[in-house]
């Protein structure tokens, strides 16, 4: 492009061709984030709960920890591929998911020295809290970039997290099956939105 | 009277760099580039002008081993931007 002077006609023509080329450009919000995060907790959800189901014991839940391996692989992936173009709409996304895995962090911890101060550490509670945490992140993604099955889906699999705990106070030990609701709510909340916006972003 | 148009704005690539900038956060110098059809030395030279006047930002970063330089609009930019628009309605009568 040359830098030749413009009339006023030419100049609002630009204008609007520019700012309508770069709209169109955006690539709206990638489902492949939400398929990341949605198939590590349903694979995980299915690992913990057949060995927690076989060997009887709790401490395989720790394997839930393994969620943040796909935090760590998309903060590198990040570091390394920078997007060409970052418009306010995957600037808002990022800030969103800045503040809910703040909040994990703070909740773990927390968790963590109460536990030590009280003489033992127990995280049951964090699966309602990852499902609360997780389904308002993703809710607030879909009305973000105006996607209803994103925005809406996350209530039906924030259901079990009410269920957890509604049913938390009256139980001694958390039951097996949570590990597979968690898995579900994930595919509610994260898999079937995230294919969805993608097929969506191919159309 | 008509109100005088921006000179730095008045130039094909200048304002085609700011409009892009207007309707995104961020933009790198390969995607601005690519939208403008401009050539890498143009572009550089317009980019250099209009952040010298302030009205973009320009950041160069290291990512992996290749350097990133993004711009962003600056609020003066955004000023500037408004301010060139107004002046253009005046001229067409909209």
């Amino acid at each position: 492009m040359e830098e030749k002077k413009l009339n006023e006609k030419e100049s609002l023509e630009l204008i609007t061709q520019m700012i309508r080329q770069s709209r169109r450009n955006m690539v709206v919000g990638s489902g492949n984030r939400f398929l990341l995060y949605g198939y590590s907790a349903v694979i995980l959800s299915i690992i913990v709960f057949v060995l927690v189901r076989t060997t009887g014991h709790l401490t395989w839940a720790a394997l839930w920890f393994g969620m943040f391996l796909p935090f760590i692989y998309s903060w590198l992936y990040d570091r390394k591929h920078r997007p060409a173009v970052v418009t306010y709409t995957d600037r808002m996304i990022n800030e969103t998911w800045k503040v809910i895995g703040t909040l994990f962090v703070i909740t773990v911890l927390v968790m963590m020295i109460l536990g030590y101060a009280m003489g033992s550490v127990n995280f049951a509670l964090m699966l309602p809290l990852a499902l609360i945490y997780c389904g308002i992140g993703t809710s607030i993604t879909g009305l973000v970039i105006k996607d209803s099955v994103l925005a809406y889906l996350p209530l039906f699999g924030l259901v079990f997290a009410i269920y957890m705990l509604v049913a938390l106070p009256s139980l001694l030990h958390t039951p097996v099956t949570w590990h597979l609701y968690f898995g579900l709510s994930f595919l509610i909340m994260m898999v079937i939105p995230g294919h969805n916006l993608n097929a969506k972003c191919r159309k | 009277m008509l109100q005088e148009l921006d000179p730095l704005l008045h130039s094909q690539l200048r304002l085609a760099i700011v409009s892009i900038l207007l309707s995104v956060d961020e933009a790198d110098f390969v995607y601005l580039k690519e939208q403008t059809g401009a050539t890498a030395g143009n572009l550089s030279v317009q980019i250099d002008k209009l952040a010298a006047a302030g009205y973009i930002r320009v950041t160069k970063e290291f990512v992996g081993r290749k350097t990133r330089t993004s711009c962003q609009i600056t609020e003066k930019g955004c000023e500037a931007f408004e301010r060139y628009v107004e002046a253009i309605k005046s001229y067409l009568k909209l």
